[in-house]
């Protein structure tokens, strides 16, 4: 080796450790207790694909994954939506640019805690918003999905839209702001309207921007266990229960360590399924490129 | 720099000499660590009068609190994995204690004899064994199945404390009518549990709920005694408030306490709630067993548990400790803070409140000792029949055919 490719490798080898340590072999592991029958207690008492079996029969985790799945598309299409909305509008110079974006900003400085304790309150029948309409005189408005075993997890979508589309708000007025200004002309120019130029033109051309964002939702899709730990508690019952809770709990209190392992190795798989297939193409169109 | 360096080097010497000075007492009184979650005001004065104990006998106490039991537990379990186990930490007894004592993890506790066999409820000395020694040092009996009610709502609708179920849901509907919530419920898993198993009890009887939890009988399962109690379980369902889902105990507690609730089935640590508010249980908030037609206490029982000792006067020390915390006087003290009831069924009841003193005479009798289900079936077992419950309390499609059916099979998976 010569000396100057050293000092890069000396510089990159702890980081390359933790990542081969924290990540790849932690997986190895998680695998491997999935395939025993542990309880509290990490043991080697293999038992193949038997907790598999068990997490596939348990109704829970169906719920948990179709609420995963549920919450994924409407999360990310709603914070898209609503970011890209808000995006365009600041675009179209409105007067006080610099208060709006830093009221839609705001939610994205707390945690989803913080996020999930606050709308537990508004969406409280007896406390938030249900009980100010009715204070109005509305007296038959209902606004009680919290509480409802069939709506909860749409709450979870609210609180994690109002949280997030200010960080793709961002995203995207950065990529508005980086349209080159000749465009408009030329459309101008051309007398097209302009939800038109937006519709046809400036959205393909953000294409990566709206990629960049689906990203990183995804990435909170997965981990998301916060927000629903604070806003619903999983509950009522485990109606808007979700993979990571399941996991955690099986784990943490239910002395089921290889349940939960097995539940692990199923995100995971989750995640390659959607990951796997976009890393490919990147790949294949590199060699190509 | 180098000022900085000489004047760390003095602090290191300083150390090491604190160090020194420290080990010599050591060896005289063994410091013993104790891990607990007993953080919260009754808890808290409940563990200070084992610990002046301890200290009046010359021991060196060092406290070791981690807030939240799930917490303090898989803390524990994760010292002793990592190697560096606490020599005295608390626990409950159930399924995750004995598959620490199976993996030798924990010792038998120190000094425990037959004295034990002899003032310990029966039940609890066969949970508190491991392959017949004591794994565990009980500390305190919870009572699961305590009904507590608003005493001046009661008598302003006229009504007397129900001693069955339909005599409940009809003075329950009274309270409806004038506004009232009659249940102030928590809508947590295991708060739902907690109600569910008043009704199994009330409808069934303790001989039924032993056949279903201590048994495990597929026959009482598909019973339709079974079938009776998820109908009166669902017929409660109109009794409470819309916010219950989500609510914590204590904010339920609190609803009762206010007025605006007239029942709740709790555990009777929410005694020490009532008595934080400047109410005295039993008095302004009454306390009786949930309705049932046989007297029956079903009990959570915490306990201390052991590692063994790094030298003898750790051994010592862990010894000492048991003595003191089952001495009869200390056990008085500490459950009479605590909300709970002595383990030791030879302890006098002076002192207690009302509650209390009813279920120390009821625990003597060893056929109404029941075991929660946290105590009795094994944590995955338990934690499916939280979710059936729960999942049938919180979906009012599902008949009672079909609950009795997730409850059957949530059951027999685990069997």
């Amino acid at each position: 080796m010569k000396p100057s490719h050293r000092a890069p490798t000396l510089a990159l080898l702890p980081a390359g450790l933790i990542t081969f340590v924290c990540f790849y072999l932690f997986i190895a592991w998680t695998f491997a207790i999935s395939l025993t029958s542990s309880q509290l207690l990490p043991s080697w008492d293999f038992v193949g694909l038997l907790q598999y079996e068990r997490l596939f029969a348990s109704a829970r985790w169906w719920t948990a994954m179709g609420n995963m799945a549920l919450y994924g598309i409407l999360f990310i299409t709603g914070c898209l939506a609503v970011g890209y909305l808000l995006a365009i509008l600041i675009d179209r110079g409105v007067r006080a640019e610099g208060v709006y974006r830093t009221i839609f900003m705001l939610p994205l400085s707390m945690s989803f805690v913080v996020t999930g304790i606050i709308w537990q309150w508004m969406l409280n029948p007896g406390l938030g918003i249900q009980q100010a309409v009715r204070g109005l005189g509305w007296e038959e408005f209902a606004f009680n999905w919290l509480v409802r075993a069939d709506r909860s997890i749409y709450t979870v979508v609210l609180a994690g839209i109002w949280q997030q589309s200010g960080l793709c708000m961002a995203l995207f007025l950065a990529g508005l702001r980086g349209v080159d200004p000749n465009i408009w002309k030329a459309a101008k120019v051309d007398g097209i309207p302009i939800w038109r130029v937006y519709a046809s033109i400036i959205t393909p051309m953000l294409r990566p921007v709206f990629f960049t964002a689906a990203i990183l939702l995804f990435s909170l899709v997965v981990k998301s266990f916060d927000l629903v730990v604070a806003l619903t508690g999983g509950g009522p019952g485990f109606s808007s229960d979700l993979p990571a809770r399941f996991v955690m709990e099986h784990i943490l209190n239910r002395q089921e360590l290889g349940l939960g392992a097995a539940g692990a190795c199923m995100m995971l798989a989750t995640i390659a399924a959607v990951v796997g297939p976009y890393l490919y193409a990147e790949i294949r169109q590199k060699k190509g490129g | 720099m180098r000022g900085r360096l000489n004047r760390s080097g003095t602090a290191a010497k300083a150390m090491a000499i604190a160090c020194l000075a420290f080990m010599g007492t050591a060896s005289a009184a063994q410091e013993l660590e104790v891990m607990h979650w007993l953080t919260s005001g009754g808890e808290s004065a409940s563990l200070s009068v084992v610990r002046q104990a301890y200290r009046d006998q010359g021991g060196v106490w060092r406290d070791a609190p981690v807030p939240g039991g799930s917490a303090a537990r898989a803390a524990a379990v994760n010292r002793i994995l990592g190697g560096k186990p606490p020599p005295v930490f608390l626990f409950s007894l159930g399924a995750q204690l004995t598959e620490l004592s199976s993996h030798g993890l924990v010792i038998g506790a120190p000094g425990a004899g037959d004295e034990w066999d002899r003032v310990l409820p029966p039940l609890l000395a066969r949970s508190a064994r491991y392959q017949g020694q004591y794994m565990a040092a009980p500390l305190n009996i919870h009572g699961e199945n305590w009904m507590f009610y608003n005493r001046a709502l009661l008598n302003q609708a006229g009504l007397a404390v129900p001693r069955t179920w339909d005599a409940f849901i009809a003075a329950a509907a009274k309270l409806k009518t004038m506004g009232k919530t009659p249940i102030a419920l928590g809508g947590q898993p295991w708060q739902e549990r907690l109600l569910f198993n008043a009704v199994l009890l009330g409808v069934g009887g303790r001989d039924f709920y032993r056949r279903v939890y201590e048994a495990l009988d597929e026959a009482a399962l598909s019973s339709p005694t079974m079938l009776a109690v998820f109908r009166t379980f669902a017929g409660l369902r109109p009794f409470v408030d819309e916010g219950s889902p989500g609510r914590r105990w204590n904010q339920a507690t609190a609803m009762l306490m206010r007025g605006d609730a007239a029942f709740q089935f709790m555990g009777d640590w929410a005694k020490g709630d009532i008595k934080a508010a400047g109410m005295e249980p039993g008095v302004q908030i009454g306390c009786a067993l949930a309705p049932a037609p046989d007297p029956a206490y079903i009990m959570v029982v915490d306990a201390f548990a052991f590692t063994r000792p790094r030298d003898r006067a750790t051994a010592e020390a862990q010894k000492r400790f048991v003595s003191v915390m089952m001495d009869p006087a200390v056990q008085a003290g500490l459950n009479r803070a605590k909300g709970s009831i002595p383990v030791r069924t030879d302890v006098p009841d002076d002192g207690f409140d009302i509650c209390a003193k009813q279920a120390m005479a009821l625990v003597r009798d060893p056929a109404t000792n029941l075991a929660s289900t946290g105590m009795g079936l094994s944590g995955g077992m338990a934690g499916a029949v939280d979710d059936a419950i729960s999942h049938f309390w919180n979906d009012p499609r599902l008949t009672p055919e079909q609950g009795q059916e997730l409850l059957r099979k949530s059951i027999l998976a685990f069997r």
